[in-house]
């Protein structure tokens, strides 16, 4: 017996469109593709939009955030050029030497990327197109890396997804330039995007990826975006997030991640933009010797709500995680942090420690920290922290006797603060280019405010 | 000049007065040394000269070349000369030295109308000044005084001081923490910015320090007091006989 749910607005809003856009989605008339989106669809509507009293929910209820479900975005309503491309990612950003994927309002778009063939070390195609005429490798991966129990996010992202990249490093390549997958928005009537990218990386490859998402107008959007990653046995992976979208936006990205054995995967989110930011990140150990290195940064202000969710998942002994969280608050915003750590019975050795700081620039804004370790080994070493605090007013007292007025002496400790974090990120570029997107959100600029 | 009268100051939100009524006038091209037990209050005056707000002055006036100081930021102090040698310089990991030297220089230039230097002009003079102080250019590769030794972070402290060319140079302690070759080659840096437009107050233990700069005053600070004022040759004294004298005459 089953009791009816009320649905929300937005509720009824997105079940109005998967009933009315399911035979025209991709992979429609493809058994498997279809078949994906049903059991996705049964998985969402059998629960609706996570809410407050979902655990994982608890600080970001998408039924009381989310008033609407914006339609979706039209595919090829705006005429974009690369220039509109490069504006939406600001000048630090735009100089970057990189192989790049555009994905606009949902669908890939060759005309608008510069993949150079992946150097001839590996494939690249448009998922949407793929989900007709599916790839043996990509039946096999798609919705089954390391997907999250009863995340309905997900699964509703699985149900609508429209396009995104499919994209595969051959074993042992080694890219000279990092794959850069712009998502963008385009400007216009409130819209709703849902992307899906699938990546795998051969064994022993080494590759950085970064994932950027901006927008090129003002219009109010929903996205829905999610990465699934297959790191194979003895890669390298770098894998970067910037996102920087207007401040009319609900941003939900996921990735879910499976790494083989001795892999390196070094993670890194820059969160800028955005009024609502879910950032989930599911992370599985599937080898041993493996490493993952997650660390993210925060800017927010104004009324922003960022939330960087996160699950490693050590299913196999002798792995190690790190996480390590930095947050700057401004204003009313409000920065999340949860972050869970599973060791399964057979992990033994396992090294897990997670950190979360939060920088406080107001009384108003608020930080949640909610570390969370579920250890059924008995051999590990696992810890986590969290702190939260102002500007040190020691330290503001010596600038300030130095001569440096407080804005800018603030200024300096902050940059100070979220560089440590910053400084993780491996490639010099995209290291240089946010420690410069740090400096003008310190000057005033950017979004949220 | 630098006229202290009759101040009075507490901690913010305590009772307790720290500094009793201090009176003190220091003219330009002079050198004063101060000279007191621990807890006397030495670095507490240090502090409220340079405009640190754990202070709240209850009573009397700090004044500046006529002018009243007293309710200016840290930083508008600084553009008007003031500068503080720390007893306990600050770390401030994440920070570059030269990022922060070059913030605070401009800074001032900026406030005293003059331009900022471009960044080998900037170069060049951290380079010179570093060159005489003996600070080695990997010291000022790394984030502000961080993983530095004592003696360290004060050669820092003149090395700032020199770049900066206050008008009122106050030296908390500068001397302790540094080997006797340091202590020289501060002292050296410290003379060559004495001059008849400078004025200096030099907060010490030692008498030995005085051997180098040498002061045209010293004087004796017990309980938040001035006790006794004298020539240079009232360290030497000090330096026999201790403070005891003066504990009973505090109380
Ligand atoms: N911010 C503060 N909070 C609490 N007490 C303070 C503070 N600053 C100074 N005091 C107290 O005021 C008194 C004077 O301290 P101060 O540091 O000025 O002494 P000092 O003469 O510099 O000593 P020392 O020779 O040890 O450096 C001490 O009793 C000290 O504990
Ligand atoms: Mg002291």
């Amino acid at each position: 017996m089953s009791v009816e749910v009320l649905k929300t607005k937005a509720e009824q809003g997105l079940a109005d469109q998967y009933t009315a856009a399911r035979s025209g989605l991709p992979g429609a008339g493809n058994g498997w593709a279809e078949g994906l989106r049903e059991a996705a669809w049964e998985t969402y509507s059998s629960a609706g939009l996570p809410h407050r009293r979902i655990e994982e929910w608890k600080y970001t209820d998408l039924r009381a955030l989310l008033r609407d479900a914006y339609p979706p975005a039209p595919a090829l309503a705006e005429a974009l050029t690369g220039e509109d491309v490069l504006a939406a990612l600001g000048p630090v950003l735009a100089g970057l030497d990189c192989h790049r994927l555009v994905i606009v309002n949902g669908q890939f778009r060759l005309e608008l990327s510069d993949a150079g063939g992946l150097e001839g070390k590996g494939e690249v195609f448009s998922l949407g197109d793929a989900l007709g005429d599916p790839s043996h490798w990509l039946k096999q991966t798609l919705a089954q890396v390391n997907p999250p129990l009863n995340d309905t996010v997900v699964a509703l992202n699985t149900a609508l997804m429209t396009g995104g990249v499919a994209m595969r490093i051959a074993d042992k390549a080694e890219l000279g330039k990092p794959v850069h997958i712009v998502h963008m928005l385009t400007s216009g009537e409130a819209m709703s995007v849902t992307t899906r990218n699938v990546v795998v990386v051969g064994a022993g490859a080494k590759v950085t990826l970064l994932e950027s998402y901006v927008s090129h107008g003002s219009a109010p959007a929903q996205r829905n975006a999610v990465t699934e990653l297959v790191a194979g046995d003895g890669s390298q992976v770098h894998h970067i997030k910037f996102q920087n979208e207007n401040p009319e936006t609900a941003h939900l990205t996921s990735w879910m991640t499976r790494l083989g054995a001795d892999v390196s995967y070094d993670a890194f989110q820059f969160s800028l933009g955005a009024a609502i930011a879910r950032n989930q990140i599911f992370v599985a150990f599937a080898g041993e010797g493996s490493r993952s290195h997650i660390s993210g940064a925060v800017l927010a202000r104004g009324r922003q709500h960022n939330d960087t969710t996160m699950v490693v998942d050590h299913g196999v002994p002798g792995c190690e995680s790190r996480e390590f969280n930095k947050l700057v608050l401004d204003g009313s915003a409000r920065g999340i942090v949860q972050c869970k750590a599973i060791v399964r019975k057979d992990a033994q050795k396992t090294d897990g420690h997670q950190m979360a700081r939060a920088l406080m620039l107001s009384d108003g804004a608020e930080f949640d920290s909610k570390p969370e370790l579920e250890i059924f080994a008995d051999d590990v070493v696992c810890g986590h922290g969290s702190t939260s605090g102002q500007v040190d007013a020691e330290q503001m007292f010596y600038l300030r006797a130095r001569g440096i007025p407080e804005p800018q002496a603030k200024a300096l400790l902050v940059a100070a603060f979220i560089g440590e974090v910053i400084e993780k990120v491996e490639n010099e570029s995209m290291r240089e280019a946010f420690l410069k997107l740090t400096e003008s959100w310190l000057a005033g600029e950017g979004e949220g405010g | 000049m630098l006229e202290i009268k009759n101040l009075h100051v507490k901690i913010a939100d305590e009772e307790t007065e720290i500094l009793r009524g201090i009176d003190l006038a220091l003219s330009k091209g002079e050198v004063h040394a101060i000279m007191g037990p621990n807890g006397s209050g030495k670095s507490t005056l240090a502090y409220v000269l340079a405009g640190k707000d754990d202070y709240e002055i209850t009573a009397g006036s700090v004044t500046w070349n006529g002018e009243d100081i007293t309710q200016m930021s840290p930083d508008e102090r600084a553009a008007k000369g003031v500068f503080l040698a720390f007893q306990y310089p600050i770390e401030i990991p994440g920070v570059a030295t030269m990022t922060f030297l070059r913030t605070s220089l401009n800074a001032i230039r900026k406030a005293r109308g003059e331009e900022e230097l471009s960044t080998p002009e900037f170069m060049r003079v951290v380079r010179e000044r570093a060159e005489e102080l003996k600070v080695s250019s990997d010291k000022l590769k790394r984030p502000l005084n961080v993983g530095f030794s004592g003696g360290e972070k004060k050669r820092q402290e003149i090395l700032q001081m020199s770049l900066l060319e206050p008008t009122l140079c106050v030296l908390d302690e500068t001397d302790s923490g540094l080997d006797i070759d340091a202590l020289k080659i501060v002292a050296e840096g410290v003379n060559a910015l004495r001059g008849p437009a400078r004025a200096m107050l030099v907060i010490t233990h030692y008498q030995r320090l005085l051997n180098y700069i040498v002061p045209d005053k010293v004087h004796v600070l017990s309980n938040g007091k001035i006790v006794r004022t004298g020539g240079k040759e009232l360290a030497l004294e000090l330096e026999k006989s201790g403070y005891a004298e003066f504990g009973e005459a505090a109380a």
